[in-house]
């Protein structure tokens, strides 16, 4: 236990530059897609079960704590995805390795040129289902 | 062959990661298929996400088009059918084994008694496990909607 929190407490202080945040970060959402993937499976695959549990599971995914929730996902899975891409083009192309300063700008300026769209149409949907003129049907 | 301080904290030592050396044959098969189901779920699971977000909407998802996507147990299945059943297959198996390994690999991190490590993999392994198991059978399977009211399946 002492050496989980030492370790923790020295990734969290390890003073890296930009690299450093791209990697916990690359974890952090990594083991938060997981988490979601396991729970979205189960639920998901219930249909061969029973296709009332898996309209019941669907409702859920409507009601504004998962509407907020799927805000963060929507970051994690996008943020993932582009540094994960930028890890393994790097790591198998060893010669673009003088690069890694303008391969960490293009990821996160790729990043926020998806994830913002992404984030405000989903936010949008969101408040227009709850206070919008159709809301409540 | 490092040059890093082996009391630097395992973030500075594994910012970058390379190809593990020797003989180690797992972990070299598992060091190339995170990088190639990474670049695979790039595809699936962004374009899995774009089309529930963007293209249907969250608040606009139905039971009745999961039906349509993925057919009714016991039928024969489209064309159609069949592409989505394998688009999921792949996406599921792919995404469960790179978040398993991923997880393999924080745990390594953190978990430095080997017997806690070793507990701790062995239930994410059968909870990961039995989890997309059920997501295979389902896509095998196809939708069960025999107990279901006429409002779902129209
Ligand atoms: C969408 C495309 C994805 C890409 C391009 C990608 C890429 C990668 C790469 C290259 C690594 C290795 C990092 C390293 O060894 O330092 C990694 C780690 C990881 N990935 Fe992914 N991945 C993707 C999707 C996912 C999904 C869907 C999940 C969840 C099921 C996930 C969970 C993880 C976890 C938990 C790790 C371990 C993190 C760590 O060791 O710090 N990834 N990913
Ligand atoms: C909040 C965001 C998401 C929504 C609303 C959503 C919606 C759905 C729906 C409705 C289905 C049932 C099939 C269909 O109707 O086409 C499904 C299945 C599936 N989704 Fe998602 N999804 C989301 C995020 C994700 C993410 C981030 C991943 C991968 C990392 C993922 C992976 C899967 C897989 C593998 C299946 C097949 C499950 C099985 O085999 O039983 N989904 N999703």
């Amino acid at each position: 236990m002492s050496a989980l929190i030492s370790t923790v407490r020295a990734s969290l202080s390890y003073r890296g530059r930009e690299g450093h945040w791209l990697w916990l970060l690359h974890r952090v959402s990594g083991l938060g897609v997981l988490l979601f993937l396991i729970l979205h499976v189960a639920g998901m695959s219930s249909a061969f079960i029973s296709i009332e549990i898996h309209d019941r599971l669907l409702e859920m995914y409507k009601t504004p704590l998962f509407s907020i929730g799927e805000l963060a996902l929507a970051f994690g899975l996008i943020f993932h995805a582009v540094n994960g891409t930028r890890i393994a083009i790097l790591e198998l192309k060893p010669e673009l390795w003088q690069k890694q300063q303008l391969a960490t700008r293009l990821a996160i300026i790729i990043v926020v040129l998806l994830a913002a769209p992404t984030i405000i149409i989903m936010a949008l949907g969101s408040i227009n289902a709850f206070f919008g003129p159709a809301a409540g049907h | 062959m490092t040059t890093l301080n082996a009391s630097a904290s395992p973030a500075a030592r594994r910012t970058v990661r390379p190809i593990p050396q020797g003989r180690n044959r797992f972990e070299r098969a598992m060091w190339l298929f995170m990088r190639f189901s990474g670049l695979a779920l790039l595809f699936l699971a962004l374009s899995h996400f774009g089309f529930q977000h963007i293209i249907v909407g969250t608040h606009r998802l139905t039971s009745e088009d999961t039906i349509v996507r993925w057919g009714l147990a016991g039928e024969s299945i489209t064309i159609s059918q069949l592409f989505w059943r394998l688009y999921y297959g792949v996406m599921v198996l792919l995404a469960m084994l790179h978040g398993l390994n991923g997880l393999r690999q924080v745990a390594y991190d953190y978990l430095k008694n080997k017997t806690v490590y070793n507990a701790f993999m062995a239930a994410a392994a059968v909870l990961i496990l039995a989890v997309t198991t059920m997501g295979v059978i389902a896509l095998i399977v196809g939708v069960n909607a025999s107990g279901a009211t006429a409002a779902i399946t129209r």
